[in-house]
Parts: structure tokens; C-alpha cells; sequence
């Protein structure tokens, strides 16, 4: 039994009432009450993660800065804007992942946009050009590493039938069975303008990637990017 | 090599995913901390091939090892609250 007389014991300050409050057991609540209230609260939480991502994935999100007027209206030269098919692929469908753990890592990537947009990196037409050829070779590389992983959410060779293709396509896309090429390996202009020196840049992407999986598995493999241009006989897209 | 900024994105998009999220969930189902460890870099391992689209060689090698630490470190703290929130 407490004596009156002892002096009382200092208060404890407030986050470490809270901190011993948290780990304490609850004496008014069920362990029931807890888990549903929990199941419930888990899923409002990711149901409201989830729609505030799938927003930043709309085009008018991506294009509500004005550093990506130059790009859009680019893009909406191009067939992945307006086509026979009235199918239209927007900014994210080919620059976000739909796999979730790349798509996240995606969103966090582009902090580095609304960083850029903030400091003016890119307002001017001019600073736009300048920069072009690195933001294309960003896209790329990331393109050629995953096996243009974003263009096979919707196209695949497997199910492209060549004999409804122009001749030259036809003959491109076989090829790139045979040798086992990817997307981007031919369709770096496919939506936005190429910048000078853009095929030496490819090249260069080509190069070091395989040099890291050669690295890694011990194999040499390239692409000679220059033959396939020849073999394909184009300049762009 | 990743750069920093990939580093970065790997991490977030590691802890809000299955190494994360389940991680930690597995993490609070053992007292045993070596037991969470491997709970942890299991679940790293089968992140990788359950989103890589079952492709092992698909994901680079410190994609594989983000996954798994971020999966130990998440299964750690999951072990940690159950060590301070709970008595069995």
C-alpha cells in the first residue's frame, strides 16, 4: 500500500504516454471488434491508394504541366492518338507498368518530373531540345532492359498476322522473331520526335545493357542496331 | 547498375508490395527471428517470379536483392511487434 507521504512519481510526457497506450491491451474493446474494424479500415485505406494512383495515371494528369505540351503535342501526330481502330494508347500505357511493384516504383521515379517542372529545367522550346535526346534515352533504356514490357501489354508477334501487313512490316516483324528483338529496337520515334544523333545514343543504350547481362550470365549478346536501320531501310518510328 | 533514383523506386515499390506488406504479416506470425528472416526473403524470392511474369531471368540481380532485403527487413519489424504487442 502506497504511503500518502511518498513524493509522486514524475508524469510521464506525452509520446511516451501514447507509446505505453498503443502496445497496452485494450480492456473495452473484443479482439472481434479489432479485426473487423482493422479488415475494414485496410480496405478503405487501399481502395483509396489505389483510386489516387489509377488519377495520376489519366492523361490529364500527365499533361496538367506545362513542361509536356511539347511531348503532347507530339504524340498527338502520331497513330497511338488517333487511328482507324479508334483504340487510343495515352500517356501511361506506354510509360507505366501495369504490374504493381513496377508501377510503384514508376510513380516514385517521377518525382523527378514534378522536380524538374518546378525549377524550369525544361520550360523553354529551346531547353526542351537540349534535353530531348537524354529524357528519350532515359525511356529507352528502360524500354530495352524490360523487353519493351509496356508495347506487349497490347501487341504481340506471336499474334500479328504479317500477311495483313504492308510487305516491309511484315518482314521487319519476322525478323524481330527470328532474332529475337524487342519493340524499341526499331520504334524509338513511335510517339514523340526523334533528337539528332539519336541512333548512336540507341546504340550506346544496346551496348552497355549487354554488357551487364553478359555480366551477369557470362554470354556475349548484342544488336547492331546501324544493320537493322539498314536492313529496315528507315530513318524513324 | 541501378542509380539512385531506380534504387529509390525499387525500395518503394518493394515495401508497398508483397515483401512489404506480406513481409511484415509473416513477420508478426513467429516469435523467432531466424524464422521471420527466412519468412522474409521467401516471400522476396516469390514476389520476383509471381510479378516478374514468371520470367526468374527476366529480373536483374539487385532487383532480386531489394526484394529480398526489404522482405527480411519488413518481416524483422513485423517479429519485433510481435515481440512488444503481443504475449504468446
Amino acid at each position: 500500500m502506497s504511503n500518502p507521504s511518498d513524493p509522486k512519481p514524475p508524469r510521464k510526457g506525452l509520446i511516451r504516454r501514447l507509446w505505453n497506450g498503443f502496445w497496452s491491451p485494450t480492456g473495452v474493446i473484443s479482439m472481434g471488434f479489432l479485426l473487423i474494424a482493422g479488415f475494414i479500415a485496410g480496405i478503405l485505406f487501399w481502395g483509396a491508394f489505389n483510386w489516387s494512383m489509377d488519377l495520376t495515371n489519366t492523361e490529364e494528369f500527365c499533361v496538367s504541366c506545362h513542361t509536356m505540351e511539347t511531348n503532347l503535342g507530339e504524340y498527338r501526330e502520331t497513330v497511338h492518338y488517333n487511328n482507324h481502330s479508334g483504340v487510343r494508347a495515352i500517356c501511361s500505357d506506354c510509360h507505366v507498368p501495369h504490374e504493381w511493384q513496377y508501377k510503384v516504383k514508376a510513380k516514385i521515379m517521377a518525382v523527378k518530373d514534378v522536380y524538374h517542372e518546378v525549377v524550369g529545367t525544361i520550360s523553354t522550346p529551346e531547353q526542351y531540345e537540349e534535353h530531348r535526346l537524354k529524357m528519350a534515352s532515359a525511356v529507352w533504356r528502360k524500354m530495352k532492359a524490360s523487353d519493351s514490357r509496356e508495347c506487349r501489354n497490347c501487341h504481340a508477334l506471336e499474334y500479328m498476322d504479317f500477311t495483313l501487313q504492308e510487305t516491309r512490316a511484315g518482314e521487319s516483324h519476322q525478323k524481330a522473331i527470328d532474332e529475337n528483338m524487342t519493340c524499341i529496337d526499331c520504334h524509338q520515334g513511335i510517339a514523340h520526335d526523334l533528337a539528332p544523333g539519336y541512333m548512336e545514343e540507341y546504340q550506346k543504350i544496346v551496348d552497355e545493357i549487354a554488357g551487364e547481362q553478359s555480366a551477369a550470365v557470362g554470354a556475349p549478346t548484342t544488336i547492331d542496331i546501324a544493320a537493322i536501320r539498314d536492313y529496315l531501310a528507315i530513318g524513324k518510328d | 547498375m541501378l542509380g539512385f533514383l531506380d534504387f529509390l523506386g525499387t525500395v518503394g515499390g518493394n515495401i508497398l508490395s508483397l515483401p512489404g506488406i506480406v513481409g511484415l504479416a509473416l513477420g508478426m506470425a513467429t516469435r523467432n527471428w531466424i524464422v521471420a528472416v527466412i519468412l522474409g526473403a521467401g516471400i522476396g524470392v516469390v514476389q520476383m517470379l509471381l510479378f516478374g511474369g514468371m520470367r526468374p531471368t527476366h529480373a536483374t540481380f539487385p532487383e532480386y536483392a531489394i526484394a529480398i532485403a526489404v522482405g527480411i527487413a519488413a518481416a524483422l519489424v513485423g517479429c519485433a511487434i510481435r515481440h512488444k504487442g503481443a504475449t504468446v
